[in-house]
């Protein structure tokens, strides 16, 4: 059963995923701004994921 | 029971010393005994015949680049004999007499590094020799097969579990949409920013795998469950700059 930290590192896996896309896309396009604010919410949704599906101490 | 002990204790051993090493075996743990410096030539001289050498030779490349071309080959092939002689200053001088040479080559003929005579290809392939020089010669040699294994004596080994349905499931959605990820792009005119493109559409995935296997293998982590406000509180400061951010986006959004 997923716990709610779980499932909501999960949301912030795809919703970086999103952003990735999104910027990937902008910078095709040469819009850079865009891209750099698309990439930088991805990788601090990706970093958000990761510090919520942390558990604690090793048993 | 004593006599089955022995035989089981013995058992490894002495398959060991029966069976030879193997032609693999045996070429890994010549090539774990010459360094890292020797084990870098390789790449190194990858990166020389796609960098240096065609920089060296092209039309209207002075006698300066050709002799900074072979100063640089002749430092890379030195490496392997200074590293045994001087240890890790004779790879420190490899290195720097290597990437100084090709320098001075790359110098004296600055006409031949003109971004119309590199394609991306070209680029590419150069950049991925240096990268591997680098990540060989940084990197701790090869380790030999003759070393003992050190196994800690931490009781029972443990009994490798079966991966759950929903972890593959989070695992190979995030390999999915890493793997899409490689689709955005293709249409780009200009090669520098198409290089670009697919250089962040393959860290953005890597990444994305990254954040999904941490996800499904932390499920079943044996470790203290912290509950749902201290996991809140430890992941504040992203949490908050991301809001700063969607807050920014919005007010950008509005004003445009």
């Amino acid at each position: 059963m997923i716990q709610l930290p779980g499932a909501l590192a999960i949301s912030f896996v795809v919703g970086g995923a999103v952003a990735f896309a999104l910027g990937a896309t902008a910078l095709a396009e040469a819009e850079d701004l865009s891209a750099i604010y698309w990439l930088a919410v991805g990788a601090i949704c990706v970093r958000a994921s990761a510090q919520l599906a942390r558990p604690g101490a090793r048993t | 029971m004593e006599s089955s002990q022995t035989s089981a204790s013995s058992g490894p051993e002495a398959t060991s010393q029966d069976n030879p090493p193997t032609a693999a075996r045996r070429i890994a743990d010549r090539i774990s005994a010459m360094g890292s410096a020797a084990q870098a030539t390789v790449p190194g001289a990858y990166a020389w015949a796609v960098t240096v050498a065609p920089v060296a030779w092209s039309h209207g490349a002075g006698t300066l680049s050709k002799m900074g071309a072979i100063v640089a080959l002749i430092a890379l092939g030195a490496g392997s004999l200074g590293e045994r002689m001087w240890g890790r200053r004779g790879r420190l001088a490899s290195l720097w007499g290597f990437v100084l040479a090709s320098a001075t080559s790359w110098s004296a003929a600055p006409d031949a590094l003109a971004s119309r005579r590199i394609d991306a290809p070209h680029g590419l392939a150069g950049m991925l020799g240096w990268g591997l020089f680098g990540l060989v010669l940084a990197a701790p040699s090869l380790e030999g097969s003759g070393r003992p294994a050190t196994v800690p004596d931490a009781g029972p080994p443990i009994a490798r579990r079966r991966l759950a349905r929903a972890d593959a499931v989070c695992v190979l959605g995030a390999a999915a949409i890493a793997v899409s990820m490689q689709f955005i792009g293709w249409g780009v005119a200009s090669a520098e920013r198409a290089l670009l493109v697919r250089f962040v559409a393959l860290a953005a995935g890597l990444a994305v795998i990254d954040a999904g296997a941490t996800v499904a293998l932390a499920q079943h982590a044996r470790r203290v469950q912290r509950p749902v406000p201290a996991r809140l509180r430890s992941s504040m400061v992203p949490l908050v700059a991301l809001g700063m951010l969607a807050l920014a986006g919005l007010l950008f959004a509005l004003r445009g």
